[in-house]
């Protein structure tokens, strides 16, 4: 059963000088949809391209099910691979692209026939069966190109940026199709994207990279809900930035000074000792906020410098009192809305809050994407 | 005041229109008078005078059809010649290609430059060197003590004379390579990727998906070689003995003053080139939704044809790599080897017999006197080289602005090719009667009389590789910007446009240089008493000095290697 293992894999490309996948070791379980997220030039194709074969590592291994692959040919692996652009043979309609595994693997015409069939009925294409792959929009491109890849036989599909060359709509239909069909046919997936919103709706699991190296592997949930690390806090949703030092430490609790002395309530996750510097991370979305003072717990006053509407939520751009700037979103069809210029009051409850340690190299370096 | 403004751009308007329509008509009228004019006479001429070559020809008082079945002698050995050559050049040139365009490895570049040196070497000093190299002493044949093969040494099948078939090879093999070369870098990695997680190996990959999809480059590069073998004439007099192909006979029958029957004959090779370009190139359009036929037939015996590839793509593919590299090492390098060590071996006494007679230096500068001559024949060679790029870059560059602009660019662009690929001695020939005593009488033959007939190919030679250059670069995208942010269309061809342009104009203009300057076929047609180095050198052949023809060959190679060094260092850039 194909599950996936990476063991301390290396990747350089320009004669060493630039490390692409650094001493990656994942574990990709049988049956687990799976994906690799990133910022551009993380590591994350390559990654997925090593697994595939399309590139060797220079050192680590690879194994599919029990099998070490990490030199052989990609035809010898017995995988199924979806390209961003499509990769449909041109010299070729969509039969015979559907049915090429079948046929350089040597199947029984009988057996090919089927498949092709199969194939091509379970992506809702069998009637442009004759059409050369030119004739057809992208989102067809790609249920063709998914079949073919399907058609192989392989229980193992990679993806990547499978979804990154389709108009909006079409991609958010297609990633649930992908996700019924990995789930009906009981396949390992892993998918490759940039995307962190289509990773989480489809995912088992994540894994989140940046400059060669998985900073961490989790559940949609996890990933949420307890970042390990400041980027990842930033690259699964989004979040507000505090800088502070920690005046107080109880079993769960550290009490941060803020800039401009505000004092505030936050889980203590990786301040360990008093007078630490630290970085409060909080969710645009944790916030409540009121044009009243509530006398609750960390209460800050500021002054709404920007609205934006944007559908679903209201984005609000507040300065505080202390002169740091905070987002807020809420849902545009609950509760009250603020204009530019009011003053309010914005609080949040303590166990919605990260607390890390401050990055040696500074905040704006550590949340960079490339 | 808005008045005014109003009539100063009326006329600034008008004045843009009026300088445009003249600019377009001084372009039009040039690459009419100096290349299709040329290019096309020949078939004017003998249409014209239809009467004079059929009874020449055809129903002569004397020896009745002889010259026709002479004609067809010639033409299908010359065929026959270029087919087999051609497909040679697929046999080594494919994988020499994809070996290219897929791998990095040490000493790539010295093995493009050595591509691109079999197509700026001046043919005739080429045909020495294979000649020596095969047939001499001091060739291949040291350690025998005589030539390997005899001159006249026929290759038995494809029924064809080896060392022509040698140097047909060597001199357009490159084509087919650098075609296909470039076609494959510029084919999507990711359908043989597909391919390869679909279970195929390599080599299935290949005939599968990556030669479906280069054989409209093939074509185009099979076609240029053919042209290239069909018309060439320096390298093939040189190793000829006793055969004779088609340009060959244009060339003796016009020294013969048989004008009708040369011409007949070169109208045939005109009519021919232009069938096969014009026939290529439609088919090139029509393959671009080229699909792969489907075959059952084939799907029985599938299973063996993939067991078999799977093997081949496995520990046995270093071979067609070695094997083409040899190839390439054997027929181009070796020459050029052999002919440089042996004007050292020939330097003062012939090595064969030991006389002082058979020498480099008795040749060059004893009774014979062969470096005076020479001399003059460089002189004429540069001058001729020269004047000919240039007309021919100051007709070039602006057409390439005419074909890429306008719509009825690209039927011009294919006219233009034409010259490229005619054999150059019926070029030589349409030049000589048109321009020359028996036509319209402008020059004689001698050094204008070759500059007329070098600017008709050196025109397409600049063309191509600006238009390449302006296809790569969306230079009309940049000239657009250039508009927005206020300049005017001619400043932002002079700040834009040419600027980017230069690398292509410059790897024209050197190309047309070195092909000019090793141009035999058409020049020994119209060069009368102003002799150049190449048709020389087939006259040092002709009269048996070798050890002076050695010393012109090796002179000839060692400046096209300068020449070929400008143009790697212009191209890398």
């Amino acid at each position: 059963m194909p599950d996936v293992k990476l063991v301390k894999a290396r990747k350089t490309f320009d004669k060493g000088r630039i490390v692409a996948v650094d001493q990656v070791s994942l574990h990709v379980r049988d049956k687990e949809y799976f994906s690799l997220v990133g910022p551009s030039g993380c590591g994350k194709t390559t990654t997925l391209r090593m697994i595939a074969g399309l590139v060797e590592p220079d050192e680590g291994e690879i194994f599919i099910g029990d099998k070490l692959v990490t030199s052989l040919p990609p035809e010898d692996r017995d995988i199924g691979y979806v390209f961003q652009q499509y990769a449909l043979f041109p010299n070729m309609d969509v039969w015979d692209n559907v049915t090429y595994g079948p046929t350089v693997k040597a199947w029984t015409e009988k057996k090919r026939e089927r498949i092709g069939r199969e194939m091509l009925e379970m992506v809702k294409l069998y009637d442009r069966a004759d059409a050369i792959p030119d004739e057809l929009s992208g989102g067809m491109m790609q249920r063709v190109a998914l079949s073919r890849a399907l058609a192989a036989g392989s229980k193992l599909l990679l993806l990547d940026e499978p979804l990154g060359a389709l108009d909006a709509k079409i991609r958010n239909e297609l990633r649930y199709e992908i996700r019924k069909l990995v789930n009906d046919l009981e396949l390992t997936a892993i998918h490759v994207t940039h995307d962190q919103a289509e990773a989480m709706a489809v995912s088992d699991r994540i894994a989140i990279m940046k400059k060669g190296r998985i900073l961490q592997v989790g559940t949609p949930y996890e990933l949420y809900m307890k970042p390990q690390e400041i980027f990842v806090a930033n690259f699964i949703g989004e979040s507000n930035f505090l800088e502070g030092r920690v005046v107080r430490l109880t079993d769960d609790i550290a009490t941060i000074r803020l800039r401009g002395d505000l004092k505030v309530r936050a889980r203590r996750n990786e301040a360990s000792k008093r007078n630490e510097r630290v970085v409060l991370a909080i969710r645009p979305e944790a916030f409540e906020i009121s044009k009243r003072q509530r006398k609750s717990v960390n209460e800050l006053k500021g002054v709404v410098e920007k609205v934006r509407f944007e559908g679903t939520d209201i984005r609000y751009e507040l300065r505080l009192a202390n002169d740091d700037s905070v987002i807020v979103v809420r849902p545009s069809l609950g509760g009250e809305w603020f204009k530019h210029n009011d003053k309010i009051t914005i609080s949040f409850s303590p166990d919605k809050t990260h607390t890390f340690l401050y990055p040696p190299q500074g905040l704006l370096t550590e949340l960079e994407l490339e | 005041m808005a008045h005014g403004a109003y009539l100063h751009d009326l006329r600034f308007w008008k004045n843009r229109r009026f300088i445009t329509s003249t600019f377009i008509f001084a372009v039009v009228a040039s690459l009419c008078v100096f290349v299709l004019l040329p290019t096309f006479y020949l078939i004017s001429f003998t249409l014209t005078r239809w009467t004079e070559v059929y009874a020449d020809v055809f129903a002569n008082p004397l020896i009745g059809d002889e010259n026709w079945m002479q004609i067809l002698r010639y033409l299908s050995f010359s065929l026959r010649l270029s087919i087999v050559a051609v497909a040679l050049d697929f046999l080594f040139g494919i994988p020499l290609a994809y070996f290219l365009a897929r791998k990095q490895f040490l000493g790539k570049s010295l093995l493009e430059d050595i591509i691109t040196l079999s197509l700026v070497i001046p043919t005739s000093g080429f045909g020495v060197a294979t000649l020596l190299t095969w047939t001499g002493v001091s060739g291949l044949g040291v350690l025998l003590g005589r030539g390997v093969v005899e001159a006249s040494y026929v290759v038995p099948i494809v029924n064809v004379p080896f060392l022509m078939l040698l140097v047909h090879v060597a001199l357009t093999f490159p084509y087919v390579v650098r075609t296909l070369q470039g076609k494959l870098e510029n084919l999507e990695p990711i359908f043989a990727q597909a391919s390869r997680t679909l279970g195929a190996s390599a080599f299935t990959t290949f005939r599968k998906i990556i030669f479906p999809l280069s054989i409209p480059a093939l074509f185009s590069g099979g076609v240029l070689a053919f042209a290239r073998s069909l018309g060439e004439t320096g390298a093939t007099m040189v190793v000829a003995s006793i055969h004779t192909t088609a340009p060959m006979a244009i060339v003796r029958w016009v020294s013969e003053f048989k004008l009708a029957t040369a011409s007949f004959l070169g109208f045939l090779l005109i009519i021919f080139a232009t069938i096969a370009i014009l026939l290529v190139d439609v088919f090139v359009q029509r393959i671009g939704a080229f699909k792969t036929p489907k075959s059952n037939t084939l799907a029985r015996i599938g299973h063996q044809v993939l067991r078999t590839e799977k093997v081949l793509s496995g520990k046995l593919r270093w071979l067609k790599d070695i094997a083409s590299l040899a190839a390439v090492l054997t027929i181009v390098i070796l020459p050029i080897i052999v002919v440089l060590t042996s004007v050292g071996a020939y330097w003062s006494l012939d090595p064969d017999t030991g006389k002082y007679q058979g020498s480099v230096l008795y040749q060059l500068f004893g009774p014979p006197n062969y470096f005076s001559s020479l001399m003059s024949a460089t002189l004429t060679s540069v001058l001729v080289a020269v004047i000919s790029t240039y007309i021919a870059a100051c007709i070039a560059i602006p057409s390439v602005y005419l074909i890429k602009r306008y719509r009825a660019g690209g039927t011009l662009r294919h006219l233009l090719r034409i010259p490229l690929i005619v054999p150059s001695s019926a070029l030589g020939l349409s030049v000589l009667l048109l321009w020359g005593p028996s036509g319209l009488n402008l020059a004689t033959p001698g050094i204008w009389l070759i500059v007329l007939t070098h600017i008709v190919f050196s025109v397409p030679v600049v063309m191509e590789p600006t238009i390449a250059v302006y296809e790569g670069s969306g230079i009309s995208m940049y000239e657009g910007v250039a508009r927005t942010l206020g300049a005017t269309p001619y400043d932002a061809v002079e700040t834009i446009s040419i600027p980017m342009l230069k690398r292509g104009i410059l790897a024209g203009v050197i190309l047309s240089f070195t092909r000019s300057l090793g141009e035999t076929g058409a020049t020994f047609l119209v060069m009368g008493s102003d002799v150049t180095v190449p048709p020389l050198v087939v006259n040092m052949v002709e009269s048996l000095a070798i050890p002076a023809a050695l010393f012109a060959s090796a002179y000839l190679i060692a400046l096209s290697l300068i020449l070929l060094l400008l143009f790697r260092i212009v191209v890398r850039k």
